[in-house]
């Protein structure tokens, strides 16, 4: 077969970026790389093709079909590129309860795509996401690796906005509780009342 | 220890599953997940039971039971998948409650639901798991009503297996035998939930042994693509015979509908191929249904081959043969012949007062070891040396060996058979890679598994074992014999210390090491140096059966293909020297030659008198493989017009002549057998039988060496036999014909592109092949699959012959 | 019950006790509290110094016993006795594994360990791995996780640097260093054989237990997994000791715990409480109280089955045993508030879409029963098609799941659901007679 043009491998001139993912694990563990390896590949390229399926198989000494078995089992690998801003909305209860559902609808309107699409210009993606582990702060998405917590509908079209003029906010990250720290600490609160009541009381 | 199933009470060895000690008490629990030979997953969730056992208190008592006053059985909270449960003292084990019933009841509802309702149009139907465990343990309603989940209903995996991707019930059978079986991790589970499906990113199936998948799956997910749409389970005659493609004799079953060979599966036995067989086995069947098959009797009248009866046939060879004998005839026969049908031939023989008689191909050295191992002594070695390419040459070692690897001995045998759960097996268990060394002319496969890989000189074997065998001895090596190692000498030495030291350590001898005496030699006075046992690789399926039968010329002179110099009546069984244009020449000159064969071969056209033959799907009989075991071979219902084997040839030929001749009927030459070894052949047991041989003729007579070992071309061995591969469409379109494979760096200078189809004339025979660029075949040596009348070894390819005939070009995107 | 009062006497068990102070949490919230140098000053590896240089590895293994920590990932179960499993060292490498791929959802507490005080679960590592002979750990992080993996990595790098992690810490002759590893959107990862597949490569299904992971863990070595919180408390077992540990909590449930509240509340969050108090005392006094009228709560994260809002429930101590005792479990305390104008269908099929989503597809009834069936008889139900016989149906059918699966992620699926047929069954029934859900609101989105 004459190959008129080939991919170079992604890692044939990132030695450094290679060894250390290699190093992290001990000498029976070189499997385990193989996470990591399409990490890099993926937030180099946005997702993972073919190409580089057979070449991380290669370096990590495993066959292609285990390295898509293995990537494919996972939400957020990708085989397809996704976005310059890939955008997951988590939907699961508590930001369902926050209206996760309305604000998945809101930016399918918005953006013209639906869960699991890219858009025409490659600039937004979409991803109904399951629980992201920031409930608190429902409802939550994520654009790319951040986190934007407390999503108003307002927040959002401010988000939209931004992206679309390829700025990225700073996250909304108010959380409350204890994680507001400790020097905000309540003091004791009075006992509590003896039936339901709105009233929560300033601790 | 004791295990209560069912109020039937059993005594059962540690280590034993639950779902074994169910059936050992001669109930059942259904399971699609749990297969023989391989480790025990839970997955399936059908052998659920109710599962409880006593306890002892902190002073080692059992508790009792208040009531009975007999140890209390604490049941466990859940029903227990029975596969992966181990069995314990006292356990209970019921699968008659209410609560199992509905449990097996709920899982094969669940099972169902995305299962489409295919059966009318399934090749598996009648022969299928999962119709027969819903009939057995379904109420035969579901309420599911909801859409199934679609998927791809027929991807071609490989040229070999078709998917459908709908009926997968996702046991994981298939993607567990490819790591756990050849470790050719080939198929995996993509995505996952519901959405979950099986699929390759190889390009098809790359491993030797994919169609077993296709024997394993519980329904009709993978299907042998070769026989898809053939016929329906049950209207197949189904036939247990012997695998007659190489040296093995692995178990197989024949599947013929209407008199025609449609399908081939593995058979069960424990002994030699467990439940597998190679590809090579499994899909060269499509040549015994050839319309080109010869099924009548042919006869030369007037320059033209003209049909005939047997007897017509009979009468004018017994013509032409009148006043010739001795060295005048010959009669040769291919080494896949049965015993009865050597029988047959030496009769024929002694009839005409020959010496000349002889089996093809066969090896300059015996192919029968003098410290011969059994297959279970391979897979259960501690140190084993391969020298070779097994999995093509003899793919049940290539499994076996990889079953050494794993340490895990073979499982006793329960009252139902073969243990259902074996639990000392487990998912990607560690290999023990330590105990394999691997020694070829080119790097092959099973080097992937090896603790140490050498690559020697080709045709350098007797140099290669003589330094072994120096080192083994202590002695100082010349620098010349440490170059003839293919390794250091550190390598070297520490390969022939572990085979001494093991305890079971076994020495696979393939065809490279038999094709020269000089190389057999040494060979042997290694593996008697380092006092292990050996495995002799020979040809093709009886080789090891018909030296010992003795069907071997009286001298050297008078053996095959020597004897097509000198003879002047020439009877041929499946043998075609006429592929070398020389050889062609010479045999148009005889006075007679009879060729029996399936097809009309170059050999054939130039015959007097052809006569058709029997393929080995076709006969009954026996054949001895690579252990001494004496395996039954039997005749699957085929309509093959008039065809016969060596046997009938003999009963026609002896009816000419006007006489009985022994090794007329496969009775008569089983009678000769009983008289000779004191055995009788019709009594083998179908897992065969290691037979001591009285009478074993001791003399071994050599063919005529073949030239000095120089050559540009290495005669491989392949598990897809080249003689066939052109009419076994599926195989050959799976491994892309017989493949010329060469360095890409003498590719470059020959201008020779990956995939051209190309004729050349190798060692005087005209070979058509397929180009392919490969970096395991050193500089300077081509590669080409063997021939029967082409063995493998070293010989010489003229490059001045080569066409191409047609290049593919693939322009990648 | 006056030997229930005569033990709350003594064991802090509210966080109105003046006895009580936050200590896990201590840090985050504070600016800079990620770092090494602000972790050190405030006390910081003193435990792991004290370890290092003044105890045997039983002895800490003796001392995680005494406090009575149990795991807080979810099973609960005591912590030093799942270091006592480890086999005696042979030479070969031992792993301590830190689960951080909290996936559960109502759980968030793992989260700013891993942000704002990552050297709390290093010291923590430490303190494990120097009790178990262990010198190579993990800390898998989920995927999501990305800013929590950054600040973890340069909190390794930090400590290597000063020689608190790497060969001979602080000059003893421990070694003992972590690498941190990306999970990629999977809950399955967090239960703990399926990540350690995950962790070596393979699909992330879980494992056949027995071996168990102390016997053959990750490469088929002996391995120890823990939840986060769980290696952080450990820092505090050490600092003030197993005594000082075990006065706070219930008979059965010691110590110092996180708990988060979702959902309709006023101050939603994590709070760190000490065990036995009770979840009116965090709804309402901590978490100031639901916004909206409630109907139920989930006590501990979604695989643990809901209670309807009722004093009975809201007075339960939120310990290991009280849960159990009604039926449920206290999981990793992520507590979800359900209003009453929430289909509790709905709220259902949520969680049920999220099995269905996370199920790894190994076993039958988890593949086909919670992955296929159940969503499509929930969609039924909520799209108005439903019949009364499909509720006795689903009831049914989850009965056929429960118990019968591979992990526990079937019954984490389908316990919830049978939680909600029995205080609820009256809004399954409804929708299935009139089409509709008992309870319509739909617009949950603040402007």
């Amino acid at each position: 077969m004459i190959e008129l043009e080939t991919t170079t491998p992604y890692f044939a001139d990132k030695p450094e970026v290679l060894s250390e993912i290699l190093s992290r694990y001990p000498k029976e563990g070189r499997r385990s790389a193989l996470m990591p390896l399409l990490w890099e590949v993926q937030r180099s390229e946005r997702y993972i093709s073919e190409a580089r399926m057979h070449e991380i198989a290669e370096i990590v000494g495993i066959t292609a079909t285990e390295v898509k078995g293995v990537l494919s089992f996972y939400s957020t690998y990708h085989e397809q590129p996704v976005g310059k801003y890939h955008i997951q909305i988590c939907s699961t209860l508590s930001c369902a309860l926050a209206g996760s559902d309305e604000m998945y609808d809101h930016l399918v309107n918005e953006l013209g795509i639906v869960n699991g699409e890219t858009d025409a210009e490659g600039r937004f993606s979409l991803q109904k996401a399951e629980c992201v582990g920031s409930c608190g702060t429902a409802p939550v998405l994520l654009v790319n690796d951040t986190y934007y917590e407390r999503v108003t509908r307002s927040r959002c079209q401010h988000l939209i906005q931004a992206l679309r003029q390829d700025e990225m906010p700073e996250p909304w990250r108010e959380r409350g509780g204890d994680t507001e720290g400790a020097a905000k600490a309540r003091p004791l609160s009075q006992p509590a009342p003896a039936a339901p009541a709105e009233e929560g009381g300033e601790a | 220890m004791k295990v209560v199933v069912n109020d039937v009470e059993l005594e059962l060895a540690p280590g034993t599953s639950a779902i074994d000690a169910v059936f050992a008490a001669g109930d059942d629990v259904p399971y699609f997940c749990s297969q023989e030979y391989m480790s025990p997953i839970g997955a399936c969730r059908m052998c659920l039971a109710r599962v409880g056992s006593p306890r002892k208190d902190r002073d080692g008592n059992w508790i009792l039971d208040e009531e009975t006053g007999e140890p209390k059985i604490f049941w466990f909270p859940n029903l227990m998948a029975t596969c992966t449960t181990q069995v314990s003292e006292g356990m209970v084990i019921d699968t008659e409650s209410e609560a199992v019933k509905n449990a097996q009841n709920g899982m094969v509802e669940f099972t169902l639901i995305n299962h489409p309702l295919d059966c009318p149009v399934c090749d598996k139907g009648g022969a299928c798991e999962l119709q027969d465990r819903s009939y057995e343990y379904g109420d035969g309603l579901s309420r599911f009503e909801f859409d199934k989940r679609h998927s791809e209903k027929h991807h071609e995996l490989s040229e070999l297996i078709t998917l459908d991707r709908e009926r997968c019930i996702h046991c994981k059978r298939c993607v567990r035998f490819f790591e756990e079986v050849p470790g050719d991790e080939v198929l995996d589970f993509i995505e996952r939930s519901a959405h979950t499906f099986i699929g390759t990113m190889e390009g098809g199936l790359p491993s030797n042994f994919s169609g077993n998948i296709a024997d394993i799956c519980p329904v009709g997910a993978l299907l042998d693509a070769s026989s898809r749409f053939r016929g329906r389970n049950w209207e197949y005659d189904h036939t247990r015979s012997t695998g007659m493609d190489d040296s093995t004799g692995a178990a197989v079953i024949v599947d013929a509908r209407t008199g025609r060979i449609e399908r081939i599966k593995a058979a069960l036995n424990p002994d030699v191929n467990k439940t597998w067989i190679d590809d090579g086995t499994r899909f060269g069947h499509e040549y015994a249904a050839s319309p080109d098959r010869l099924t009548t009797p042919l006869i030369r009248r007037s320059g033209e081959l003209k049909a005939a009866t047997w007897p017509e046939a009979a009468a004018f060879i017994a013509e032409r043969l009148a006043g010739l004998g001795g060295k005048d005839v010959g009669v040769a026969i291919r080494a896949d012949a049965t015993l009865e049908e050597g029988v047959a031939a030496q009769a024929l023989a002694e009839k005409l007062g020959t010496g000349q008689i002889d089996h093809a191909p066969r090896p300059a050295a015996s192919v029968i070891a003098n410290r011969p191992a059994t297959l279970t002594e391979l897979a259960t070695a501690d140190a084993i040396f391969v020298l070779g390419d097994v999995t093509e040459e003899a793919g049940i070692l290539d499994l076996r060996i990889k079953d050494a690897l794993k340490g895990v001995t073979p499982p006793a045998m329960m009252a139902h058979g073969v243990p259902i759960a074996d639990l000392r097996l487990k998912e990607r268990m560690p290999r023990k890679r330590q105990i394999l060394t691997v020694a070829a002319p080119y790097r092959v496969d099973l080097m992937r598994h090896a603790g140490t890989a050498i690559t020697y000189q080709a045709a350098g074997e007797a140099a290669f074992f003589g330094a072994l065998s120096a080192l083994a001895e202590g002695q100082e090596l010349s620098a010349a014999q440490v170059e003839a190692l293919g390794t250091d000498e550190a390598t070297a030495k520490a390969l022939v210390t572990q085979l001494r030291d093991a305890k079971n350590a076994v020495v696979v001898l393939g065809g490279f090491a038999l094709t020269r005496r000089d190389a057999a030699d040494a060979a042997r006075a290694f593996v008697k140096a380092v006092g292990a046992k050996e495995l002799a690789v020979g040809p093709m399926a009886n080789s090891y059966g018909l030296e010992l039968l003795g069907v071997l010329p009286s001298h050297e002179r008078y053996a095959y293909p020597g004897m097509l110099e000198g003879a002047r009546a020439l009877v041929l069984s499946h043998l075609d020297p006429a592929k070398d244009p020389d050889v062609a020449s010479k045999l148009k000159d005889l006075e007679l030659l009879v060729v029996h064969d399936l097809f009309l071969t170059e050999t054939a056209l130039l015959a007097d008198v052809v006569l058709p033959a029997r393929s080995v799907y076709e006969r009954d009989g026996t054949v001895v493989n690579l252990e001494g075991r004496f395996l039954p071979v039997r005749a699957a219902p085929v309509e093959a017009g008039n065809a016969e084997d060596l046997t009938g040839v003999v009963r026609y030929l002896g009816e000419a002549l006007g006489e009985r001749m022994e090794g007329r009927s496969v009775r008569s030459a089983r009678r000769v057998m009983k008289k000779r070894f004191d055995v009788d052949m019709a009594d083998l047991p179908d897992y065969g039988a290691l037979l001591k041989i009285k009478g074993r003729t001791a003399q071994r007579v050599a063919p005529r060496e073949a030239q000095a070992p120089t050559g540009n071309l290495l005669v491989v061995p392949s598990m897809a036999r080249a003689e066939y591969l052109s009419r076994n469409p599926h195989l050959n379109a799976a491994v892309g014909g017989p493949k010329l494979r060469l360095n890409p760096v003498d590719a470059a200078q020959l201008e020779l592109l990956d995939g051209a189809e190309v004729r050349l004339r190798v060692g005087g025979i005209w070979r058509d092949a397929v180009v392919q660029v490969s970096g395991n075949v050193p500089t300077g040596l081509m590669t080409l699959p063997t021939l029967p009348e082409q063995p493998v070894g070293v010989t010489q390819a003229d490059i001045g012959s080569l066409v191409v005939n047609q290049v593919r070009l693939e322009v990648a995107s | 019950m006056s030997d229930q009062n005569a033990g709350r006497a003594e064991l802090v068990n509210s966080r109105h006790d003046p006895r009580y102070e936050v200590t896990m949490y201590r840090h985050v919230g504070a600016e800079g509290s990620h770092q090494l140098a602000y972790y050190q000053q405030h006390g910081g590896y003193e435990a792991a110094r004290k370890v290092l240089t003044s105890m045997t590895p039983a002895a800490v293994v003796d001392e995680m016993k005494a406090s009575g920590l149990r795991g807080r990932g979810g099973a609960g179960f005591p912590t030093g006795v799942k270091w006592s499993f480890m086999p005696p060292p042979d030479g070969g490498p031992r792993y301590l594994v830190c689960n951080a791929d909290e996936s559960e959802p109502g759980s968030f507490k793992d989260r700013y360990f891993l942000e704002d005080d990552p050297h709390q679960l290093i010291e923590g590592m430490i303190i494990a791995a120097f009790a178990m002979h262990v010198t190579y750990g993990f800390i898998y992080i989920r995927g999501e996780y990305y800013h929590g993996y950054e600040r973890t990595v340069a909190a390794i790098q930090e400590a290597r640097a000063a020689g608190l992690l790497g060969k001979n810490i602080m000059g003893t002759d421990f070694s003992f260093d972590i690498t941190v590893h990306r999970g990629a959107g999977a809950y399955i990862c967090g239960e703990e054989t399926a990540l350690m597949n995950s962790l070596e490569g393979l699909r992330a299904n879980p494992r056949l237990k027995p071996p168990f992971p102390a016997a053959a863990g990750m490469y088929g070595r002996p391995t120890t997994i823990n939840n986060v919180e769980s290696l952080a408390s450990a820092v505090h077992v050490i600092n003030k000791g197993a005594a000082w540990f075990a006065s706070m909590g219930t008979e059965d449930s010691k110590g110092t715990k996180l708990y988060q509240i979702s959902g309709p509340v006023k101050r939603t969050g994590v709070y760190e409480m000490p065990m036995g108090a009770t979840f009116r005392e965090f709804i309402y006094d901590y978490a100031g109280g639901p916004t909206v009228e409630p109907k139920a709560f989930i006590p501990g994260g979604s695989s643990t089955p809901m209670f309807p809002w009722e004093d009975r429930f809201l007075d339960m101590p939120m310990d290991y045993g009280s849960l159990a005792k009604n039926g449920s479990m206290l999981g990793t305390g992520g507590v979800i508030v359900i209003p009453r104008d929430k289909c509790i269908v709905d709220a259902l099929y949520n969680l049920v879409r999220f099995y269905a989503h996370e199920s790894c597809g190994k076993c039958t009834p988890c593949r086909e029963g919670v992955g296929h069936w159940l969503p499509r008889m929930y969609q039924k139900l909520l799209a108005g098609l439903g019949r009364p016989e499909d509720v006795d149906l689903l009831e049914n059918v989850v009965g056929n799941i429960r118990g019968n699966a591979f992990c526990p992620l079937a019954d984490a699926c389908v316990m919830p659901v049978q939680a909600s047929l029995k205080w609820f069954r009256d809004e399954y029934e409804y929708l299935a007679e009139h089409g509709r859900p008992k309870y319509q609101k739909s617009d949950w989105w603040q402007a």
